[in-house]
């Protein structure tokens, strides 16, 4: 097992390593020059050319590389180019907000599908079957964007009860950070139960027609402690996949949901920076994303094995 | 070169003790919430040096931070700021300035006549008015703290106007040590003499910039009009807040969450108009104007007929109306110098008088030689007004027999691609949307986009020798009668030669909350000295 | 139905095949009310250019007409007719979903199946999906756009690719709990040929999930786009796609309302319908599952 965690650990600078690589190409060779957005729109060109040459955006690309990945080992993650502010603690200062967004949201969305996918898969086949997964699939059919806009509409301007944006910081009131982050978790965290309801479902009901349930069952025993204890554990493996796979989509849902209630995470920080062709901010942003990737990946994988001994590395 | 997180930590926390080493001038407690306001404005706030850049956000910053020599009152005319008494000499070659008392750096240091000259030179190595300007300039000598002098060497009709220019780049004065960076750099610290303090400490990057009320300023004493006069601040704190979605400000508007928003869809004005707690104003009665770049360098925008075509072709009227909704925010506008200032004429105006004529159009492509090529026009998506304004004119373009292309790409993009001269085959464009400020096209001199130079020129290239002299004359022209009729002269050339074509005039509305007042109307930027919540 | 004298007689047969159709119906509901669902969307897909009006036209001084008789769903704020360009937006969306679905279970599936069997493809190209995830698919997708010049195919690559490590995932999770499955052992002790273990064994246990997770990437990837829209990454704005068309008018929202409503109810029963889709054939692929029911 140590064995298998420090294998990985190792593959993983590779695997990193090959990302730098690919972002630094793709970005330096699409069109986009953040000299002159920089310089404003009414600036000549000799003036962009300058700030190019300033900001050695004219050096050859294996030289800007190098430079950049020097600067990644020595822990600098280098400077925006706008702001001129450490990428490190421009991504430091937004991370609470994304953290705190992805973990509500994934609890919630969990809580609701796991609940929805064993109660399908226990009634499969009956009205309460259907009616549940109509339910999460409709509840992952409307865009983001438009949910989180209707839920302001009638929770914050209608209704009063809650915060339209805007964001507050754990360390200044549990309740306020709460407050302020229910509803971008359920604008995004409705479009996961879905996912995650149905994956349940299905591995729920494969585990449900074991033959050591259906002697359990024949046995007499209890459905809910033996729902509870083995069929859940066993169909844990793809339930956990899925929640790994629903970390790494919401990086991406957070984006929209970061813009639309105005949360200051970084989800919008490589937004922005992609539109400002902001190199340092987005290299580092995706260097230090693939990094967590890999490592809930790890994680995930070693779940497995606590939850399907039979699984072994 | 990028510093490393040390260094700059180190400087960063220098900084700031320098700022907070004079006990009064730093805010002993974070001010209420009834003292401060919170404004969402048109971008976010990436770049410090109003001297540096020409973004209309940094502008925004300069008149917090900064403070100027000279200024426009709200009658349009150039009234001294940071100045006191000026005089110019007999032979009209020599300006001297003497600067007021009082006036302080937000680190304690007095301003010194040093710092105006520091700055000024900065700012005429970067700015399109000063350098007009400063070919004319022979020396800027101090004569002592107070004193300075700006000497020519032929008479200059425009000194003061340029010092005292509301557009970007703005022409604030900053400390020697600061405006002496080399003019290809940014000055990245916030330190000026104007009436807020830039507080680091509580401001986050991307999010939200703080600003705190200047105790040690020292207004002027006559009222506060446009630019210039006493510039009081009435509330401790302004936080300009960066919201990218528009339907959130708004939300957060109406929800008392800000206080103030620059750019309010129009199409959601409606919304805010029947809201008791929400007022809407125009600071701004310039507005902007949408321009319509055409290629110089290749065909067909290479070929006169081909531009005069595409005066035919464009209804403004269809354009705003697709935008903006509500004509009370827009109205059509064929002067080359927009139609709210003072330069403003309908000299050579037919083509519009005659309204849309694609069959006129058709004629005069054919006539250019047109053989049929793509035209590309590049499409910014996510700037509404640019995304409609190509497809409206792409529909036309089809309408007038002409291959046109829409290249729909991001806002980034298009300001890369716009820069290539190459043919379109090799990556260039023919045709690009933007717009400019009704103030900045009421100035043939200061507006990057009325150089007529070719290829050193601005992004179109347009090339004409006449609309160059008379740009001339208008700079030397003493009286604004002269300079009224240069510009009838100019517009005449303009609309047979054709440089771009111009897709209208609007103004739209800001919105603010009842209890917040006082936002002095000044084109371009969002003062906010003299705002007070109630 | 033969009789006895050898010839074949109609009406039974004709009323024995309507029994059996009628029998199916009963058995798989989801399957075929999903189907036919999907079924009209794709006809009405195809016969755009006779049913639908012209969904290109603008014209200002029409925008922001409620639904009436000339414009059966409105116009939006450029004047175009909102019923037409759902209709030809029913053609991109329809490409997008499934183009991204087939292309990222094919490419997944292959490597997802590979490196659960073989440890050095694990090793190597896993990590690579790893890594693969964590770029933003924006960012893919703004710097493939122009790149490529925007278009429908190159907003799918940028939504099939990040799509891929999922899949990938997925499948190699399936794959390493039914290697262990004692049938597969026993297989492999008796000497059974790879190729036959795959193809019997291994792969026939991939295809219920796979099944609902193609669904859902189908699904998914009209959403992204209507996502990618929104941040400006989509497709072209003038192809009307449900995505853009939402995405574009959600300021909207509140002042006419038909202009989100119309594309995100056509999108929202193409979702449910592929879903369904997905749920039935599950059902009735899965013998376990039919047994139950």
């Amino acid at each position: 097992m140590l064995a298998f965690i420090v294998h990985r650990l190792l593959s993983t600078a590779v695997v990193m390593a090959i990302v730098a690589v690919f972002i630094f190409l793709l970005l330096h060779l699409s069109p986009g020059d953040p000299a002159a957005i920089i310089v404003g729109d009414n600036a000549t060109q000799l003036q962009i050319d300058a700030v190019r040459k300033q900001l050695g955006l004219d050096d050859p690309l294996a030289v800007q590389f190098v430079r950049w990945l020097a600067g990644v080992f020595k822990g600098d993650l280098g400077v925006s180019i706008f702001s001129h502010q450490p990428v490190g603690k421009l991504i430091g200062e937004r991370i609470e907000p994304t953290v705190s967004l992805a973990l509500t949201t994934l609890l919630l969305a969990v809580i609701i599908a796991v609940s929805f996918g064993v109660l399908a898969a226990w009634k499969v086949g009956t009205w309460i079957d259907r009616f549940v997964m109509v339910l999460s699939v409709l509840s992952f059919s409307v865009p983001v964007f438009v949910v989180g806009y209707l839920l302001i509409y009638v929770f914050s301007i209608k209704l009063g009860w809650l915060p339209v944006q805007g964001y507050s910081p754990i360390a200044e009131g549990f309740g306020t950070w709460i407050r302020h982050l229910i509803l971008p978790s359920i604008a995004l965290g409705l479009a996961y139960v879905a996912l995650i309801a149905r994956i349940t479902r299905t591995a729920m009901l494969d585990v449900l027609s074991e033959d050591y349930i259906r002697t359990a069952r024949a046995k007499g025993v209890a459905m809910g402690p033996v729902l509870m204890k083995h069929a859940l554990k066993n169909a844990g493996v793809p339930i956990v996949t899925v929640i790994g796979i629903g970390i790494a989509l919401l990086i991406g849902g957070v984006v929209i949901t970061e813009t639309v209630f105005n949360i200051p995470g970084v989800g919008r920080l490589v937004v922005d920076a992609i539109s400002q062709r902001d190199y340092p901010i987005i290299q580092g942003v995706t260097l230090i994303f693939s990094g967590v990737y890999v490592i809930v990946n790890l994680m995930v994988d070693i779940s497995y094995t606590l939850l399907d001994p039979r699984i072994r590395y | 070169m990028a510093t490393s997180r040390r260094t700059f930590v180190k400087g960063t926390a220098a900084a700031a003790a320098a700022v907070s080493a004079p006990g009064l001038l730093k805010a002993q407690s974070a001010p209420t919430k009834a003292r401060t306001v919170r404004a969402v404005l048109h971008g976010d706030l990436k770049i410090f040096d109003p001297i540096w850049t020409t973004a209309n956000m940094t502008g925004n910053h300069g008149l917090l931070v900064y403070d100027t020599l000279f200024g426009l009152d709200d009658a349009r005319n150039v009234q001294p700021q940071m100045v006191d008494k000026w005089g110019i000499s007999d032979d009209k070659k020599t300006y001297t300035f003497i600067l007021r008392d009082g006036l302080k750096f937000h680190d304690g240091q007095a301003v010194t006549s040093a710092d105006a000259v520091a700055s000024v030179r900065r700012w005429a190595a970067r700015d399109g008015a000063a350098q007009h300007m400063f070919k004319r300039v022979a020396d800027t000598p101090v004569k002592d703290d107070k004193t300075f002098q700006i000497v020519l060497k032929e008479p200059y009709g425009l000194v003061l106007e340029a010092l005292g220019k509301i557009e970007t780049n703005l022409p604030v004065i900053m400390r020697k040590k600061d405006a002496e960076t080399d003019p290809n750099q940014q000055v990245t610290t916030k330190v000026g003499s104007g009436p807020f303090m830039f507080n680091e400490e509580e401001t986050k990057s991307g999010q939200r910039y703080v600003y705190d009320k200047f105790s040690g300023y020292a207004p002027r004493k006559e009222p506060a009009s446009g630019m210039v006069g006493g510039k009081i601040a009435k509330v401790d704190r302004v936080i300009i807040e960066n919201m990218a979605d528009e339907q959130t400000a708004v939300a957060a508007l109406k929800a008392g969450e800000i206080d103030f928003y620059e750019i309010p869809p129009i199409d959601l004005l409606d919304q805010l108009e029947s809201d008791k707690n929400i007022k809407l104003d125009i600071l701004n009665k310039g507005g902007n104007v949408g321009m319509c770049r055409l290629n110089w360098l290749h065909p067909p925008f290479d070929k006169v007929e081909a531009r005069q075509a595409m005066l035919h072709l464009i209804k403004q009227e269809d354009i705003l109306k697709a935008v903006f909704g509500n004509p009370k925010y827009y109205r059509s506008c064929a002067s080359l110098f927009a139609c709210t200032g003072q330069m403003q004429s309908d000299v050579n105006t037919e083509w519009f008088k005659g309204g849309q004529n694609i069959a006129k159009a058709r004629e005069l492509f054919k006539k250019a030689g047109y053989d049929g090529r793509p035209v590309v026009i590049l499409q910014a998506t996510n700037i509404a007004f640019m995304n409609n304004a190509s497809l409206l004119v792409a529909q036309w373009l089809k309408e007038a027999g002409v291959n046109a292309e829409l290249a729909a790409s991001d806002w980034g993009a298009v300001v890369a691609r716009r820069a290539v001269k190459k043919p379109v085959a090799e990556g260039g464009w023919n045709i690009f949307i933007t717009w400019g400020s009704g103030e900045g096209f009421d100035n043939p001199i200061g507006f990057v986009a009325h150089t007529a130079n070719g290829e050193a020129g601005w992004f179109g290239w347009p090339k004409d020798d006449l609309h160059e002299k008379l740009r001339d004359d208008w700079a030397l022209a003493t009286t604004l009668e002269e300079r009224k009729a240069v510009a009838r002269k100019l517009q005449e050339n303009a609309w047979s030669y054709v440089p771009m074509a111009l897709l209208g005039q609007w103004a739209p509305p800001v919105a603010r909350r009842t209890n917040v007042s006082g936002f002095i109307p000044i084109p371009a930027h969002v003062p906010f000295w003299n705002v007070e919540k109630t | 139905m033969v009789d006895a004298a050898g010839t074949q007689s109609l009406a039974p047969s004709r009323a024995a095949s309507r029994a059996r159709v009628w029998r199916f119906v009963r058995r798989n509901p989801t399957l075929v009310i999903g189907l036919v669902i999907l079924g009209l969307m794709l006809l009405a897909a195809l016969a755009a250019p006779w049913v639908a009006g012209d969904p290109y036209s603008m014209k200002p001084v029409q925008r922001f007409l409620p639904p009436s008789d000339t414009f059966w769903f409105g116009t939006d704020n450029l004047g175009r007719d909102v019923y037409a360009r759902t209709i030809y937006g029913a053609r991109v969306s329809l490409a997008v979903g499934l183009s991204v679905a087939i292309l990222a279970v094919s490419v997944g599936l292959a490597i997802g199946v590979l490196a659960g069997f073989f440890r050095p493809v694990e090793i190597l190209v896993m990590r690579l999906m790893d890594g693969l995830m964590a770029i933003p698919a924006i960012l893919l997708a703004i710097a493939l756009i122009s790149l490529f010049k925007g278009s429908v195919g190159v907003v799918i690559i940028a939504i099939v690719v990040p799509e891929v490590p999922r899949v990938a995932r997925l499948v190699r999770s399936v794959v390493l709990t039914t290697r262990e499955q004692p049938y597969v052992e026993a297989a492999i002790a008796s000497g059974t040929r790879l190729r036959r273990i795959l193809l019997r064994h291994i792969l026939p246990s991939t295809f219920s999930p796979l099944i609902v997770q193609a669904t859902y990437i189908c699904a998914s990837a009209i959403l992204i786009e209507a996502g990618l829209s929104f941040l400006g990454a989509g497709t072209p704005p003038e192809i009307p796609t449900w995505g853009n068309m939402i995405a574009s008018s959600r300021v909207y929202l509140a002042r006419a309302p038909w202009t989100v409503f119309c594309p995100g109810v056509a999108l929202a029963l193409v979702v449910l319908a592929v879903n369904l889709v997905g749920d039935g054939l599950r059902d009735s692929l899965d013998p376990r599952i039919a047994r139950r029911m």
